[in-house]
């Protein structure tokens, strides 16, 4: 390798350096301190050490909101169980499949707003296609409230978030199970294994790493959640939602920073563990 | 027996295409409804008179043209400013030898473990503190390089022979004239993949550009939805043609980029 001045180098690294450090890596030390103090928006407040930390600890809104994060890290096994069964059915090469694959992956590239837009109108309680269907079929008698009875609106939110994920998750799948030598599946057949043995006994185990990567993103996912919610049931009680939207609504329009600050370190945490797998899964491709 | 599973197969394939296109299907069917009421119950499974009105009439509703400038701006802003900001700091990255070049790259690596979500609240105080708020600037600066393009450049300019490079400065090429004509040019496919994954993530966002903007006149789509659909959620024809209108460019990605945007995904494993 040639050798360059170091000059050279940062050059080069300093437009991204900088976009870096000041929008990435400053603001993840400054909520920290923020965390401990009492906070606007202008200036630097007042250190109340952990103040804002034990009010968290007595404040049922915020035991809520972090319990319906926790509900809302159900997400992971349901997407990533479906999106393994849409892979093993969209991995033959048959006519229409390609279309049918993009078909798929069109909730992944929505925006979450038309998404939103789109399944608030579905789910309407007086007008939503669901409820006439659920009716005009006989398998309900009366109009449901999806959107409006917790925890049903908030698992109507999980769902939608899973309808939107699964062709995202379906690709990663795909792409573990074309990695899958032919001659494998082959000598197992030959050995007289069935589809459901070579799926349980072969391909499984190879795509353990692809799960453990889905799984990984998909709790990461689920715990910064906040479009969908807001856009959904934004308008429901803060105790009804995750974090994100609490983090929200205390920052942005209750101005109470010190608190949100500590709701936001606490987030920070629980992402943590759950990205520092991912990075080390980045890392070693 | 065959032919029982193929037709069971084939029952399952339709209802998963009925259930991951229906509910865009029924929104283009609300969008193109006329004068007849939406909220009727059981409502009409097709438009009576259809026609594109609320399609028109949601730009005089709204100032929906406006919206649609600031998207495609900060979408522009978004995708040149990435592309330029990775490719320049890929070089060293992957082909110079200096002082703490490990740390450096470890360390954009890491910034991926920080969550918008966490960052949203120092980041607001600091865009105030520049003058930045309610500006599309400051829904552009702090996303405008990730360390999933620095790490897919990189990658990739790993992969282009060093001979080149060595050929072309015994030609006389400069060091920035090997980054702009034999990194750059080589990178298409790269930078290409970074330009719709990027664009893709730029046209969805919807939280920090709620954060930063206040004034109308400055939303962005997501945002201008948003404001439509507190607004006037009782009449959701407009609404419905707004997302209609707004799911164009993706569905233009998807046709044509859908390569690049696959590539993408199985690149980072990460999702915005």
């Amino acid at each position: 390798m040639k050798r360059t001045g170091a000059l050279t180098a940062w050059l080069f690294l300093l437009p991204a350096a900088a976009v870096f450090l000041l929008f990435v890596i400053y603001p993840a030390c400054e909520i920290f301190i923020i965390s401990f103090r009492r906070h606007s928006f202008v200036g630097t407040g007042s250190w109340v050490g952990l103040d804002n930390y034990a009010r968290l600890l007595t404040d049922g809104t915020f035991h809520a909101a972090l319990l319906n994060s926790l509900l809302y890290l159900l997400v992971t096994p349901v997407v990533v169980t479906l999106a393994l069964g849409l892979a093993l059915l969209l991995e033959p090469q048959m006519r229409g499949i390609r279309f049918l694959r993009s078909l798929t992956f069109l909730p992944v590239v929505t925006p979450m707003i038309v998404v939103g837009i789109i399944w608030k109108w579905l789910l309407n309680e007086d007008a939503g296609l669901l409820n006439a269907a659920l009716l005009g079929l006989g398998l309900s008698s009366a109009k449901v409230s999806w959107l409006s009875v917790y925890p049903l609106n908030i698992i109507c939110v999980m769902a939608v978030t899973v309808w939107k994920g699964l062709g995202y998750y379906a690709v990663i799948f795909l792409a573990g199970l074309t990695a899958i030598p032919h001659e494998l599946e082959e000598a197992a057949a030959l050995d007289g294994a069935g589809p459901l043995q070579r799926l349980l006994y072969l391909k499984l185990p190879l795509l353990k790493p692809t799960i453990a990567l889905c799984v990984i993103i998909s709790s990461i996912a689920a715990l910064k959640v906040f479009d969908e919610v807001y856009v959904i049931i934004g308008g429901s009680p803060a105790a009804e939602q995750p974090l994100v939207p609490l983090i929200f609504q205390s920052a942005f329009l209750d101005f109470r920073l010190g608190e949100a600050g500590a709701m936001s370190v606490v987030l920070f945490l629980c992402t943590l563990g759950f990205s520092y797998l991912q990075l080390r899964s980045w890392r070693e491709s | 027996m065959n032919q029982l599973r193929l037709i069971l197969r084939w029952f399952v394939l339709i209802w998963i295409a009925v259930i991951a296109a229906g509910p865009f299907v029924w929104i283009l069917v609300t969008a193109l409804k006329g004068s007849e009421d939406i909220f009727a119950f059981p409502p009409a499974l097709l438009p009576q008179d259809p026609g594109i009105r609320n399609f028109v009439e949601v730009f005089a509703i709204v100032p929906f043209g406006t919206y649609l400038l600031n998207s495609v701006l900060v979408s522009l802003a978004s995708v040149v400013l990435n592309l330029l900001l990775a490719s320049l700091a890929a070089y060293p990255l992957a082909r110079m030898d200096f002082r703490g070049r490990r740390w450096v790259f470890l360390v954009i690596l890491a910034t991926m473990m920080v969550p918008e979500q966490v960052t949203m609240i120092p980041v607001f105080r600091l865009l105030l503190q520049m003058g930045l708020l309610d500006t599309l600037a400051g829904v552009v600066l702090p996303t405008c390089v990730s360390a999933f393009g620095v790490f897919l450049i990189r990658q990739h300019y790993r992969s282009i022979p060093r001979e080149l490079d060595e050929a072309a400065v015994m030609d006389g090429c400069s060091v920035l004239g090997i980054w702009w004509r034999i990194l750059v040019p080589l990178s298409a496919p790269a930078l290409a993949t970074l330009a719709v994954f990027t664009f893709v993530g730029t046209w969805s966002s919807f939280l920090w550009p709620l954060i930063v903007l206040q004034d109308p006149a400055h939303y962005t789509l997501p945002v201008g939805l948003n404001a439509l659909l507190s607004a006037f959620s009782a009449n959701y024809k407009y609404l419905a043609a707004g997302a209609v209108l707004t799911l164009i460019p993706v569905i233009a990605v998807l046709l044509f980029f859908q390569r690049y945007l696959v590539k993408g995904m199985l690149a980072g494993g990460v999702k915005g």
